[in-house]
C-alpha cells in the first residue's frame, strides 16, 4: 500500500495536470460530436438555413427594438428641451408622457410578483406526449390572463412587455411573445397590489391550471413576491389600417396629475 | 528540458481545451430551444419575425421623422405642440384611450363558446397583427379578459350576450387567413365545439370605442 502511495507521489505534477486536461479534452470532443449529430441531420432536412435565418431575424429584432427605445428617449429629451416654451406645450408634454406610461412604452418598477414556469422534469411515460411536459404558450397566456384578473396593472414575460398588441403563441417547444422567441423557464413578472398573490392563487381559473398542468404533468410553478421591474414595450404603435377618432364623447386625455412618478410638477 | 516540454504540452492542451469549451457553449446557445422546432414551425417563425421586423422598421421611420420634426421646432424656437399632439394622438389611439376607425375583419360567433376559447381567438388576432380589437362594445386593452362558461360570458364585469361579435383592425386578408387556415384556431374550435359556427368577414370601415378602463398605473413608477 505504502509502495503505491509512494509511486503516485513520484508522478510529476505536470503529468497529473496533463492527464486531467486530456480527460477534459476527450469529454468535450465527445460532447461536440454529439451536438454535431442533430445539425448534420438538420442539413439533410434543409433545416439549417431556416434556423440560421430565424436566429438572424431575432438578432435583427433585438437591434431594432434597441433603436426604437433610443429614438423614443431622444424625442423625449428634445421635447423636454422645448419645454421652456408655452404652457400649452408643457401640458401636452406631460400628457404625452402619461399616455406613454399608460400604453406600456415606459419601463416601470413597483410591488408585485414573479411567477416562474418551467418544463417538467418528470419522465414522459411511453404512451405520453412530450409536449404535455413542456410549458406551452397557452400555459403562459393562462397565467398572464389570471394575473390581469387578479388585479395586475402591468405584466412582462421574459423581458417582453405585455400590451394590447401582445400575442403569446407556441413555436415548437418554446414560445413567441411579441413575436420574440423566448425559451423556458418563463418568468411572468407583474406589478400589482399586495393582494395579487392571494387573489391569484385562490382564483378558480388558476387553481384549475395548477391541477391540470403542475399536478398532472409536473410543470414547475414558482413564486416570488417582490418589487419588480417591467421593460418598456419596444414594438410598433403605428395604426397602419386605421386612424384615431378624437371624439369628445370618448375617454378624456389623462389628467396631468393622475400618473404617479411621472415627474410632472 | 523534460520539465519544459511537459509545460508546453500542458499549455497546448489547455489552449485546445479552452477553444473547445467556447465552441461547445456557443453551439449550445445558438441551438437552444430551436432543436425542438419542426420545419413547418420554423417557416412560421421566420414569417412571424419578418413581419414583426417590418413593423419595427416602420415604427423607426415614424420616430425618425418625429425626431426631425421636434428637433426642427426646437431649433426654430417654436413650441413643438403640433408634433406632440400628433404623437399623443397616435399613442392614445393605439393604447385604446381614444376610439379608432379603420379596415379589418368582423368575427361572428354563432353558438356559445367558453371564455377561454374567446381569449384564444383574441390572442390569434393579435398574433396576426391586429392593431385594435373590440368585443361587443368593449375595447380590448391590457387587463381585459373574457371569463365564464359558454352562454355566460363576462368581460370586465359586463355580461357578454350571444351571439358574440369581435372587431379587429388590421390587414383583413392576413387576419382572416390566420383564423381560417387549415388546422387554425377556427378549425380547432369547430372540432372542440361542434355546435358553434364562426364566420370572418372583411370590413372596409368600422369604428371601435375607447376603453372605459383607467390605463394609468396606480402602483408602478417609471423606472429611471
Amino acid at each position: 500500500m505504502s509502495q503505491i502511495v509512494a509511486r503516485v507521489r513520484a508522478i510529476p505534477t505536470w503529468q497529473v495536470t496533463l492527464g486531467l486536461a486530456l480527460l477534459g479534452l476527450g469529454f468535450l470532443i465527445a460532447a461536440q460530436l454529439a451536438s454535431e449529430g442533430p445539425r448534420i441531420r438538420y442539413t439533410s432536412q434543409e433545416r439549417t438555413p431556416l434556423v440560421e435565418t430565424a436566429l438572424d431575424l431575432q438578432a435583427q429584432q433585438d437591434g431594432l427594438k434597441q433603436q426604437i427605445l433610443q429614438l423614443r428617449s431622444d424625442i423625449e429629451d428634445l421635447e423636454a428641451t422645448g419645454e421652456g416654451g408655452a404652457t400649452v406645450t408643457q401640458d401636452l408634454n406631460r400628457r404625452l408622457e402619461q399616455a406613454r406610461i399608460a400604453a406600456g412604452l415606459v419601463a416601470m418598477t413597483g410591488p408585485g410578483l414573479v411567477i416562474q414556469l418551467s418544463d417538467s422534469s418528470a419522465p414522459v411515460p411511453p404512451d405520453g406526449n412530450d409536449r404535455d411536459y413542456l410549458v406551452s404558450g397557452q400555459d403562459v397566456l393562462t397565467v398572464v390572463e389570471e394575473l390581469w384578473l387578479a388585479g395586475a396593472e402591468g405584466i412582462a414575460v421574459n423581458g417582453e412587455r405585455v400590451t394590447n398588441a401582445t400575442a403569446i403563441v407556441d413555436i415548437g417547444g418554446s414560445v413567441l411573445v411579441n413575436s420574440a422567441y423566448v425559451a423556458a423557464p418563463y418568468q411572468v413578472t407583474a406589478i400589482g397590489p399586495d393582494t395579487l398573490f392571494d387573489t391569484l392563487t385562490t382564483s378558480p381559473g388558476f387553481v384549475d391550471f395548477i391541477r391540470a398542468r403542475a399536478e398532472t404533468f409536473g410543470i414547475g410553478v414558482g413564486y416570488a413576491v417582490q418589487d419588480v421591474d417591467l421593460p418598456a414595450y419596444a414594438g410598433s404603435v403605428n395604426l397602419r389600417h386605421g386612424r384615431v377618432e378624437p371624439s369628445p364623447g370618448a375617454m378624456s386625455l389623462p389628467a396631468a396629475s393622475a400618473v404617479p412618478g411621472s415627474g410632472a410638477p | 528540458m523534460r520539465r519544459m516540454s511537459g509545460r508546453l504540452a500542458v499549455t497546448a492542451v489547455m489552449l485546445v481545451l479552452g477553444f473547445l469549451v467556447v465552441v461547445q457553449l456557443r453551439s449550445q446557445a445558438a441551438n437552444e430551444g430551436l432543436s425542438g422546432v419542426s420545419v413547418q414551425e420554423l417557416g412560421e417563425l421566420v414569417a412571424n419575425l419578418t413581419t414583426r421586423n417590418d413593423q419595427l422598421r416602420d415604427e423607426i421611420r415614424t420616430l425618425e421623422s418625429q425626431r426631425e420634426g421636434v428637433a426642427g421646432a426646437v431649433e426654430r424656437g417654436d413650441s413643438s405642440s403640433l408634433q406632440i399632439r400628433t404623437d399623443l394622438n397616435r399613442v392614445l389611439g393605439w393604447s385604446g384611450a381614444l376610439p379608432v376607425t379603420g379596415t379589418g375583419v368582423r368575427v361572428a360567433v354563432d353558438g356559445s363558446l367558453p371564455g377561454t376559447a374567446v381569449n384564444e381567438l383574441l390572442n390569434e388576432l393579435r398574433n396576426a397583427g391586429a392593431e385594435a380589437i373590440s368585443i361587443g362594445a368593449i375595447r380590448v386593452v391590457p387587463g381585459v379578459v373574457v371569463t365564464g362558461p359558454a352562454g355566460n360570458l363576462v368581460v370586465t364585469g359586463i355580461p357578454l350576450a350571444d351571439p358574440i361579435e369581435i372587431l379587429a383592425m388590421g390587414q383583413s386578408e392576413v387576419l382572416s387567413g390566420s383564423l381560417t387556415r387549415a388546422g387554425g384556431p377556427i378549425a380547432q374550435l369547430a372540432a372542440r365545439y361542434p355546435g358553434v359556427a364562426i364566420t370572418v368577414t372583411a370590413e372596409d370601415r368600422m369604428t371601435m370605442p375607447a376603453t372605459n378602463r383607467d390605463l394609468n398605473p396606480q402602483l408602478g413608477r417609471p423606472r429611471l
